[in-house]
Order: structure tokens, then sequence, then C-alpha cells
């Protein structure tokens, strides 16, 4: 062979493997191998069937973490790890210029959403869902936190009220 | 008076090897530098930046200065202030004093590496060998240094990198002492100086190009196995490694296999589609980025070779047309990684951030208890803080794991889903510098494309 035919082939090969190393790593998913984007808090997350007062707490506190995320313009995962403990809260409250009154009207707004999106769910009992509503809209920022990270305490009240609560309004409208 | 060849050959060989190895040398050190002298990856890259520059802006003029002088007393003389600034570097305790012994590390291996392509024709009898050996030296020694450099900081430290250069720079100094009393007894090269031919403008300008490509490829692969992938240093030394036993098959495709231009072209392609390999890489799989190096190396090899041999065969005075291709090498790693750095260093703070709330998000949607995603919650938080500005290790944060095996599977199915969020950001957060790294590579075969045509 000739010495640019010799050449020429040098070339050829050195673009064949180059475009087949290009193109075997986009087929095996080179382009999109990045981490998972975060959903818009805003946008309603539909809730999993839950299964007891447990998973029920967890899709509440959920619920109340978008709805706070959303008010306040952050992503739910943000607002989450600025509610781990006090220190995160207020490096939160720092680098976002918010004040603790503008949090807490945040996570009261998360709060109502998540009773709104149970209630839609068919998880909690219309009859209660105004009540909590009434209660929520007045709860210090302190204790709403503690809803947002386990709603628990507050289901397990809620569902110890709804059994005689039922009874009773079942007897008015007989 | 003189050295005997060999001996004096095997030491011009080891002096090109070991200043064209400083420029890549301390790739795999910079985290532990960063982490030392705690400095921003902005800061400590300019341990690098600086040699880069300081080699470019001094090689034409410490070329001057050896034909002035005498290559063997340029030789010697800049060996020995490379060696010196070398035990400066070691004892460095801060990075802006590190980066200025740094810039006179480059100063005097400018000098000995270039005035070593005026003594070498001497030493081997044909210029073109002159030239094969200068080129294949100095492409050996910066393929090398990487992973030298790793070792090194693994089993010693990161300024033992710059110690052991100053004994091995004196060893190699040593036969050129001869050749230096030889100029000193006598007056030729004064009386000798030639006109100086215009420099091959379009291989230079296409070594430069590529060699910020290279630069890229070790650079950001380096930063990527260790500060994205956790490894060692000596674990990423071994990676690496593949590139410079890459370029040694690539060194064995001579002349035979096509003309400097074909070579050149060939290498140019094979560096910019490894770089789009490693821009595209579909998990965080060590093995993955064998073939990307394995491509890099070879082509590094070719096109270095090529593109040093079409700037200097033929040209007179060697030295001053092999200071232009150290210019030129060195001018492109140096403004490649100002270049990247940026790119990268944003990308990383970027994808940093993306892998917390993905992080977040797996932890927050996991079927675990709520207390103890809580829990988790906090630790993850803390970890984030105490490892600031960089990709975090998560697995202490799922320590200890619960006792319960039900529990215990679904904290370890979490932990797997978290460590590939991050995995990923790590990975594609160099994706972009990659890609510019292979645009790079390929706007090489615009001079080299051009040189076909144009005689210059």
């Amino acid at each position: 062979m000739s010495a640019p035919g010799r050449g020429g082939l040098l070339v050829g090969l050195a673009a064949v493997a180059s475009l087949a190393l290009v193109f075997i790593y986009l087929a095996a998913g080179g382009a999109s191998y990045e981490p998972a984007k975060v959903q818009d808090p805003c946008k309603p997350r539909p809730w999993r069937d839950p299964e007891g007062l447990e998973q029920l707490a967890e899709q509440f506190s959920l619920s109340a973490l978008d709805g706070a995320a959303c008010k306040l313009g952050v992503s739910r995962e943000t607002l989450a790890r600025a509610l781990a403990t006090p220190q995160s809260r207020e490096r939160f409250l720092e680098r976002y210029g918010i004040d603790n009154a503008e949090l807490a009207r945040a996570i009261r707004a998360g709060l109502l959403r998540a009773v709104d999106d149970a209630e839609r769910a068919g998880a909690l009992n219309p009859l209660l869902a105004a009540p909590l509503r009434a209660t929520l809209r007045r709860i210090p920022l302190d204790q709403a936190i503690e809803l947002v990270q386990d709603a628990r305490s507050l289901l397990d009240n809620l569902q110890g009220f709804l059994g005689p609560a039922e009874g009773l309004l079942e007897n008015l409208f007989r | 008076m003189s050295a005997p060849p060999r001996p004096r050959l095997a030491a011009l060989a080891i002096a090109v090897g070991l200043v064209l190895a400083d420029s890549s040398i301390v790739v795999l050190a910079l985290p532990q530098i960063y982490r030392d002298l705690d400095t921003s990856v902005a800061g400590v890259t300019w341990v690098l930046v600086s040699f880069n520059l300081v080699m470019a802006l001094a090689a034409v003029p410490a070329a001057h200065l050896a034909r002035r002088f005498g290559p063997g007393r340029a030789a010697a003389v800049g060996l020995a202030i490379f060696a010196g600034a070398g035990v400066a570097c070691g004892l460095s305790a801060e990075l802006s004093t590190l980066i200025a012994a740094r810039c006179v590390q480059a100063l005097g291996g400018a000098a000995a590496v270039t005035a070593v392509l005026e003594l070498l024709p001497a030493s081997v009898g044909s210029e073109r060998r002159a030239v094969a050996i200068w080129a294949t030296a100095g492409a050996t020694g910066a393929a090398l240094g990487p992973a030298a450099g790793g070792l090194l900081t693994e089993l010693v430290s990161w300024q033992s990198i710059f110690l052991i250069q100053a004994p091995v720079a004196i060893a190699a100094g040593i036969p050129l002492l001869a050749v230096a009393r030889h100029e000193a007894s006598t007056s030729i090269i004064s009386t000798e100086l030639r006109r100086t031919g215009r420099p091959h403008l379009l291989a230079n300008a296409a070594l430069a190009l590529v060699s910020s490509a290279i630069a890229a490829a070790l650079f950001l692969l380096v930063l990527l196995l260790i500060e994205g992938w956790r490894l060692s240093p000596i674990g990423a030394a071994i990676v690496v490694s593949a590139m410079p036993l890459a370029a040694l098959l690539g060194s064995r495709v001579g002349p035979g296999a096509g003309s400097e231009r074909a070579r050149a072209a060939a290498g140019a392609i094979l560096v910019a589609g490894g770089l789009g390999g490693l821009a595209l890489l579909p998990s965080a799989n060590v093995a993955l980025t064998l073939p990307p190096q394995l491509l890099v190396g070879i082509g590094l090899a070719l096109v270095l070779s090529a593109l040093t041999e079409t700037a200097l065969l033929g040209r007179a005075p060697q030295a001053i047309h092999g200071g232009w291709t150290i210019s030129a090498r060195h001018a492109g790693v140096a403004i490649g990684l100002i270049v990247l750095t940026p790119v990268f260093t944003s990308d990383i703070a970027r994808q940093r951030r993306d892998a917390i709330d993905a992080g977040t998000a797996v932890v927050l949607d996991a079927r675990v208890d709520p207390l103890l995603k809580l829990q988790l919650a906090q630790r993850l938080e803390d970890r984030l803080e105490g490892e600031r500005g960089k990709v975090p290790t998560i697995g202490p944060v799922f320590e200890p794991l619960p006792t319960d095996p039900g529990d215990r599977e679904d904290v370890v199915t979490l932990r797997e889903e978290l460590q590939d969020q991050l995995d990923r950001a790590a990975t594609h957060a160099f994706s972009p510098s990659f890609g510019v790294g292979a645009l790079l590579g390929l706007l090489a075969l615009i001079p080299i494309g051009l040189a076909r045509r144009v005689e210059l």
C-alpha cells in the first residue's frame, strides 16, 4: 500500500474507533446519566394508597412539605433539610432572607394543603377536616414543624376522636 | 571533553522526561494539596497552570540564552534551578509560596529542555533521531507523570513529589558538567549563532490545541476519580496508568503507518473520541474509563510525536524551534486549564446541589420509618455542612444500620439509591468539560488540515 493510502487508512481507523466508542456509550445511556430531577412542589403529587397510620402520616407530612415549599418558592427537598435541626433552619432563614413568621405562615399553608390532599384522597373524614384546618391555622411554628416531620401523633389523636364522633353523627342524623 | 555518549544520552532523555512530567505530575496530588493548604479548586489549579504558563513564556527566550551561553551550561544551570525550586515546592506551607516556587521551577525546566535539544544531535548522530528521542522522552514523561505523582502522594506525601525530583535532576545534570566545562573553555558558541528560521505556525497551533485537550483528559479524569468517585490517589494512579500504557502502544506506530500529517490527524481524532467517551460515561464504573483512555493514550503518542517532528525537522536552530513547541504545548495546557476550570467548578457546584436534592428526594420517598428518615435527614445535613463544596461521602450517615432485618434491608436499599444519585451527579458534572476537551481536540484538525496545503 502507498504511503498516502496507509495514512488514509490510519485516519479512517481512528475515526471509526472514536465514533464507535461515542455511539456505544450513547446507546448505553451516557447522555442521560444524571441525577433525578426534583418535582415542582406546587404541582399535585399523587397519594400512594396508605396502609395504616404510619403511611398515612408519611403522606400527610410529604404533602405538607410540598405545600410549604411551594409557598416559599423552594424545593420540597431543600425545605426538608432546612427543618432537620434548629441550626439548619437558621441557615435556611439567613440564606433565603425570610423570618420565622413567614416560615410559620408557609408551614401552616403546607399543613392545610395536606388536609385538603388527605380529604381528596379519602384518607381523612370530611367532618374532621374543618376543625382540623381551624386548629392548624393557629398552630405555633415549632409544633407545626414537628407535625411536618412526623404527623403520627396528630393522626393518632384524630383517629381516636373519629370513632365516637362518627357514632354521634350517625345518632344525630338517623 | 565530554561524558561518554550513552550515560549522557540517558541523562539528556531523563532531563526532558523529568521536566515535562512536571507539567502533569501534581495532578493526582491536587486534591491532597487542596485539603492541606485549605484552598479552593480554582486556587489549587494554579499549581499546574503557573508551571505551564511560565514554561510557555520562558521556553523560547531560554532557548536563545542556551544558544548564546552554550547548551551544556544552560542545561546544567537549568537543572540546578529546577532541583532547587523543587525543594522549595516540597517545603511550601502556603499556596502562594508553592505557586511561586513552581514558576521558578518552570524557568529552570525551560532552560534545560530546550538546551537538551541542541545537545542531542551530537549524542545520537542524527537530527531526526534526536528529535524522535526528545519528543518520545517528553511524551513519556508527561504521560507517566500523573501515575508517579499518585503513587508518591499515597505512599509518602504530595511534598515528596517535588523533593524526589531534586536528586534526579542533579543526577541528570552531572554528565552535562563536562559539556559545560568544555563550553566555558572555548568561545565557539557565541560565534556560531545562526539566523533563526520562522517557527512552524500550524504545527505549533495544533500542538497547543491538542495539548489543551490532553490536559483536560488527564486533569479532569483524575479529579473525577478522586473527588467524584472517591478513589484513593494510588487507586486513581493505577486507573490512569492505562493512558501511558496506551501511549506506549501508540508510540510503536511509526512513520511507516503514514505521513506526519496523517499520524497527527489520526492522533487528534483519537484524543477527541476518547474525550467524547469520557463525556458520555454511562455509569460511575472505573472500567468504563479504560476504552476512552486507550484512545486518548494512543492518540497523544501519535499526535505529539508527529507534530513535534513536523515543527522541528529541517529547521535550525533546533533549540529555538524546540522552544516554540514547548511553548505551544504548555500554553495549550495552561489555556485549557484556565478555560476549563470555571466550567467544571460551576458544574460541580450545580451538580452537587442537584445531587443533594435528588438524594433528599430518595430519602423522603423511601419506605422507612419516619423517625429514622428524620434522623437520616439530620445526619445528611450535618454531613453536607461538614463537606461543604464537595460531593459528600454518605456511608457514615447510615451507620449504625438498624438491627431489624426488614428495616436493615430498606436502609441498605436507600443507601444504594442515594449513592447512585451522588455518582450520577459527580459523573455528570464533568461531562461538559470533557466535551469541551473533545472539541479542542477536533479543532486541532484545522491547522493539521491546513498544513497539508500550506508549506511554511
